[in-house]
């Protein structure tokens, strides 16, 4: 059997009808070489409200790993059933099956199962189907089930409106968590994916505020003199770095969420902030100019010693780490273009992410597998989100439907 | 006319004190007939106090009055340095805090929107910082004045261009908002 090798270099709009409406559209501007061939295709009975089908076929289209293909010439297929058992009943099966292996055989079927769900659970349910499929063909844990935080930004009449908005990660579902006609900035998601920190302008002064997603409710934890900024949790979700300015400069600080007690980090005269905990909890990394400039530097939260991490270019800013704690990604200024680029902790590999097609790209956020960054950029001096595999080879946008989009988090894993 | 020779005098210490365009800045809008003087004609200062006599009564001095209501400073790239020809307007406000205790302001610093959000907002900070200094140095009380710096997130223009970037790295004054 001939594997096909298919190279996409234009723009697909992949945006297919159906009852979840997006605010957010993915188009995939880019996939890899040697995307894996896969057919789809499921049976229907009764009316379902999702397409259960389309929804998969977007999720691994828009992997960029995948390439959805009507033949069967293909490596593997994936058949399945919805059926309508009542009104909003609906029992949907699937199988997935490596088209190398002879029917008879053992290695033919590579997942069965099946399910029974309501309406409402149909799309987390066909996200959660690519996810089985991405994991069993790539080795890597699917993030079609998690989501997305960002700001939008309504400017169309009179003075401008900022939403936090969350959405499922492809887009659909979006949100609002919090709307104001004071900007709001830097959403953080807990670890256990339940709450968001951010900064909150409203009442023309920074305040960090933490919400929980599911209710709404919220509490305000700094509101200091000056600047409150930047959150960021630690790993068991008991802490939040911050940023404070009331003691003269901008230092960081970590507060313990129980007794809102104060540590400070940083102790001197330059701008330090954007601090982000390594994934052992034991160290921070943050964006400081006490070099002269913007870069990288680490803290050892015990030991107190605090090295520089970034020596390329003069304007390294807002890192974040993949949770194997082995690369960070920063916001790079080179040559006066500014880049999402990712840099190898144990080998030193500096690498760009981001191409000359969009320019003023910002605000990276990690995905919890690691292998995407999802970031902000200017499409046509329109405010969009990007999106870029860690190895720079799949490139999406997520434009807004309307207004604009910008400062963007991608949330942990979601229980 | 003691008030006309000591209107006189302030003037003439601030065209001394400030650019040659800096005067004609202060003055563009005060002479009677709408003419654009120059900053030598600047010093026919009867055209101008005669405008002033007529039009502020409640705040002194129309010159004063001109320089208090310019109360966006802005900044080179990169800079958190007041601009000279800005001291006279920031020192102005000054005065008129100390003369007015009561009244209290939020000082607002703004960058343009290239590079990572929070590291501009510590820039914008720095720039309200600068204001804020030379404020102070004038008398004004630290529990009249509020700082707070919106980085890149409040744009003065929606473009992207050069020229976008200058209106956008900018310190503001705002009256009345505790």
């Amino acid at each position: 059997m001939q594997r096909t090798f298919l190279f996409f270099v234009s723009i697909i709009i992949l945006f297919l009808p159906s009852l979840a409406s997006a605010l957010l559209s993915l188009e995939l501007t880019r996939g890899v070489s040697g995307a894996i061939p896969i057919n789809i295709s499921f049976a229907i009975s009764g009316q379902p409200p999702e397409n259960v089908a389309s929804v998969i076929s977007n999720d691994l289209q828009n992997s960029g790993r995948f390439s959805v293909q009507n033949s069967q010439s293909v490596d593997a297929i994936v058949t399945g059933q919805v059926s309508q058992l009542s009104p909003d009943r609906y029992r949907v099966s699937f199988q997935l099956k490596d088209a190398y292996h002879d029917k008879n055989t053992a290695q033919h079927v590579l997942i069965s199962q099946n399910y029974t769900v309501s309406a409402h659970a149909l799309r987390p349910l066909a996200h959660h189907i690519s996810d089985l499929i991405y994991k069993q063909l790539t080795g890597i844990r699917g993030v079609f089930s998690t989501r997305l935080a960002y700001i939008l930004v309504q400017r169309s009449s009179g003075p401008a409106r900022y939403i936090l908005e969350v959405s499922d990660q492809d887009g659909y579902n979006p949100r609002p968590l919090l709307s104001s006609t004071d900007p709001i900035m830097s959403p953080a998601w807990s670890p256990d994916g339940r709450r968001i920190a951010y900064v909150s302008f409203e009442n023309q002064r920074a305040a960090i505020y933490i919400e929980d997603v599911s209710t709404g409710s919220r509490h305000r934890v700094s509101a200091f003199p000056g600047i409150n900024g930047a959150p960021a949790w630690s790993p068991d979700g008991r802490k939040l770095a911050l940023v404070l300015s009331h003691t003269g400069s901008p230092n960081i600080f970590v507060m313990d969420l129980t007794s809102h007690k104060l540590t400070q980090v940083t102790q001197d005269w330059s701008i330090n902030t954007e601090p982000a905990f390594m994934p052992n909890g034991r160290s921070l990394v943050f964006t400081s100019n006490r070099g002269g400039g913007p870069q990288i530097y680490e803290k050892n939260l015990s030991t107190g010693a605090t090295t520089r991490i970034t020596y390329n270019g003069n304007y390294n800013a807002r890192p974040s780490v993949t949770s194997d704690g082995r690369h960070l990604v920063v916001l790079n200024r080179t040559s006066g273009l500014f880049n999402i680029a990712i840099l190898d902790l144990d080998t030193g590999v500096f690498r760009v992410l981001t191409d000359s097609s969009h320019t003023d790209n910002e605000s990276p956020s990690i995905a919890p597998n690691g292998s995407m960054v999802l970031y902000g950029t200017l499409n046509n001096g329109r405010s969009v989100l990007g999106m870029t595999s860690t190895d720079g080879t799949v490139q999406l946008q997520l434009p807004a439907r309307s207004g604009e989009v910008q400062d963007p988090a991608w949330s942990p894993w979601v229980s | 006319m003691k008030q006309l020779k000591k209107l006189a005098q302030i003037m003439i210490v601030c065209c001394g004190l400030t650019a040659l365009s800096a005067c004609s800045h202060l003055n563009h809008n005060k002479n009677a007939t709408g003419d654009d003087v120059d900053s030598a004609g600047v010093q026919a200062s009867g055209t101008g106090e005669g405008d002033s006599f007529a039009d502020n009564n409640a705040n002194g001095s129309s010159d004063s009055s001109s320089l208090v209501s310019k109360k966006t400073y802005y900044f080179d790239f990169d800079q958190n340095v007041v601009h000279d020809a800005d001291k006279p307007a920031i020192i102005a406000n000054a005065d008129y805090l100390v003369a007015h205790s009561n009244v209290h302001i939020v000082l607002a610093g703004h960058t343009d929107p290239r590079g990572s959000r929070e590291y501009n907002v510590a820039l914008g900070e720095r720039r309200a910082n600068a204001v804020l200094d030379l404020l102070k140095s004038h008398g004004v009380k630290d529990s009249q004045i509020r700082v707070v710096s919106y980085g890149q997130e409040r744009l003065a223009s929606p473009g992207r261009t050069e020229q976008d970037y200058q209106l956008d790295r900018r310190a503001v004054i705002e009256i009345g908002r505790g």
